[in-house]
């Protein structure tokens, strides 16, 4: 019917009928409005901050510094360095770890899920998506009271139950990296699942039919129709989930609030990533420039990130579909 | 039952019915998955069911490690509830969450129906770079919020923690616009033959038939706002500005975390609706998200 008008019509009805609804910028400018304000605005105020020296001692005389801030973060030889480098490594690792393992566990379940001749599947899979219904803030509260390290349930568990040693698990930098990781993981592997699941279920049947009538294994059937069919859907979700965790603020904040503290470096601790860095610098010791240059980089990381995903897997080119 | 059913039609339909019965190597491999997802459910949930034996130790303290409590009371909730302050965050989010999410609702439909519905210039692309400028997420110009706030004496308001939450959100946008995008053009077309104007194709059409996503979405605003914690604790200083993450944070941070039970009991009250209705809103949610990205 479309194609028909459309092939009908010369190109200048084509034109008039392709009028502009003026009143249109009436409609979106709330949506504009709030964004402008709350999103644009804060974005260049912070860029600013960053090339000056606004901090508690110059709150209302502040100047411009230029890169300053940057090059305290980057100069090796700095003395704040050691703040920036060694946060952003475990920042990366931490995403990297965090969105892999929860993917990794996702899809395994997704595929023991999938299997139509486990009826009771649908209870497994509500038991299994609770940890990502409720809030992070609370789970993750709740996680810091499970691994306290004298007190906590967890070490109870372990030692009282299985005799292993008490695990300092808020205390000490290594394990205080792989409670956040576990946590981080138990939180988010249900969406993972919730969407590999989806993905496996939107497989045509004909395909398993066709692997089987030319005799293919299980393994080869998992290795040439499932997995093609999950990567395709699920990638497009995957890299987001990295960029979500690289400023999971929440995440390790609420668990361990950057600790334990780090013996050469009075402002971050050693579980610390960007985006609890650039919180605490602002609100605990009130340097909003050096907090606003820590949010630009991780501004230039996000936006590498999320390009890299645009050129990759092509998200978002549907939306004006 | 639905498998029974689509298995039975099935063999009804067809010529050659499927076999019913399991090969061994299928019963096999269906008794292995059920024993590694009984093991993973388990360990996934032992958390949660120490938080909720925790909620009945009057002891408050976590050296007992039973898996049922020896004496449940009802003593952390009473304390909970005693000094008031529960209600307080709870009220507090209460505002918070629906003056939010009304507002959301309103300006996201707004803007969904332009852009699903409207010709305008920057329709094709604005989208898009709105989406983009939203990946970068708020935690970035907290600095730039937070020193903002504070030269204009707006820290420690309720409101002011409103104000920051109000921004419309373009993931919103894009998921009405897709269901928007999916209603007949039939009903569109017709109330424009009648005369219809715009405001009144908004309301009088699409409203009421996109109503049910509108809800998900405002269910999902208001959980959201539940669980925000970022500007909340930068915003709201005393405590009678609390809101349930801020009261949270405060009642279990801290070296000893000594309400242990009180905020076990705290977490289970609100983790309960939060994650019911979050699971409702969810499971429309989820097709959507998938079938969006099949399309792609």
């Amino acid at each position: 019917m479309a194609a028909v008008a459309q092939t009908g019509t010369t190109p200048v009805a084509r034109k008039r009928r392709r009028k502009v609804d003026w009143v249109a910028y009436g409609y979106l400018s709330p949506a504009l409005v709030t964004i402008c304000v709350l999103s644009i605005v804060p974005i260049f105020y912070t860029i600013y901050i960053s090339f000056t020296n606004f901090n508690q001692m110059h709150f209302t005389s502040y100047q411009f510094v230029g890169l300053q801030n940057y090059k305290e973060l980057l100069n090796p030889h700095d003395p704040l360095s050691n703040l920036f480098i060694p946060t952003l490594i475990w920042t990366i690792v931490y995403a990297l770890c965090a969105t892999g393992f929860s993917y990794l566990v996702g899809l395994a379940l997704a595929v023991l899920l999938n299997n139509k001749h486990m009826r009771e599947a649908t209870v497994y899979r509500t038991l299994l998506i609770i940890p990502w219904a409720v809030p992070t803030l609370i789970t993750m509260l709740a996680w810091q009271g499970l691994l306290n390290d004298q007190y906590g349930q967890i070490n109870g568990l372990l030692h009282g139950v299985f005799g292993l040693p008490r695990i300092p698990w808020l205390t000490n930098a290594t394990w205080g990296r792989v409670a956040i990781i576990i946590a981080n993981v138990w939180a988010g592997f249900p969406y993972m699942m919730t969407v590999c699941l989806g993905a496996l279920q939107s497989i045509p049947t004909d395909q398993y039919e066709a692997a089987e009538i030319d005799g293919a294994t299980w393994t080869q059937v998992f290795r040439y129709v499932t997995m093609p069919s999950v990567w395709r859907i699920s990638l497009p979700l995957l890299i987001p989930s990295f960029s979500f965790n690289f400023n999971n603020f929440n995440a390790t904040y609420l668990l361990t609030g950057g600790g334990p503290p780090n013996s050469n470096n009075p402002f971050l601790g050693q579980t610390d990533i960007l985006a609890s860095a650039a919180y605490k610098m602002t609100l605990s010791f009130n340097r909003y420039d050096l907090g606003s240059a820590i949010a630009v980089l991780l501004f230039i990381l996000v936006a590498f990130i999320s390009w890299l995903q645009m050129r990759y897997t092509g998200a978002f080119q549907e939306v004006d579909s | 039952m639905a498998v029974t059913h689509r298995s039975l039609s099935q063999a009804g339909a067809s010529p050659r019915p499927r076999k019913r019965g399991l090969q061994p190597g299928q019963l096999l491999r269906l008794w292995i998955s059920r024993v590694i997802i009984w093991a993973v459910i388990i360990v996934v949930l032992i958390p949660m069911w120490f938080v909720f034996t925790a909620s009945f130790d009057p002891s408050n303290s976590y050296i007992s490690v039973s898996f049922f409590p020896a004496h449940a009371t009802f003593a952390n909730y009473r304390a909970l509830f005693q000094g008031g302050q529960f209600l307080v965050w709870v009220r507090n989010s209460l505002i918070v969450g629906l003056t939010v999410a009304i507002a959301q609702s309103f300006i996201t439909a707004l803007s969904a129906f332009a852009f699903s519905k409207l010709r305008f210039y920057g329709r094709k692309y604005g989208l898009m770079v709105l989406l983009l400028l939203q990946m970068f997420p708020n935690i970035l110009s907290i600095a730039a919020f937070y020193s903002a706030l504070a030269k204009l004496n707006m820290i420690d308001y309720l409101g002011s923690y409103i104000l920051v939450m109000l921004g419309a959100s373009a993931f919103n946008v894009w998921l009405l616009k897709g269901f928007m995008d999916s209603i007949p053009k039939e009903l569109d077309e017709a109330a424009l033959i009648d005369g219809a104007n715009t405001w009144q194709r908004f309301i009088r059409v699409q409203l009421p038939l996109c109503l049910p996503m509108l809800v998900v979405i405002f269910f999902l605003t208001i959980v959201g706002a539940f669980g925000e914690y970022l500007f909340a604790g930068t915003i709201l200083q005393s405590p009678s500005n609390y809101t349930l993450g801020v009261g949270m944070y405060n009642l279990i941070s801290g070296q000893f975390a000594k309400n242990w039970g009180e905020f076990a009991a705290a977490a289970l009250l609100s983790a309960v609706p939060l994650a019911a209705v979050f699971a409702l809103a969810q499971k429309y949610l989820t097709t959507g998200l998938v079938a969006g990205s099949v399309k792609g």
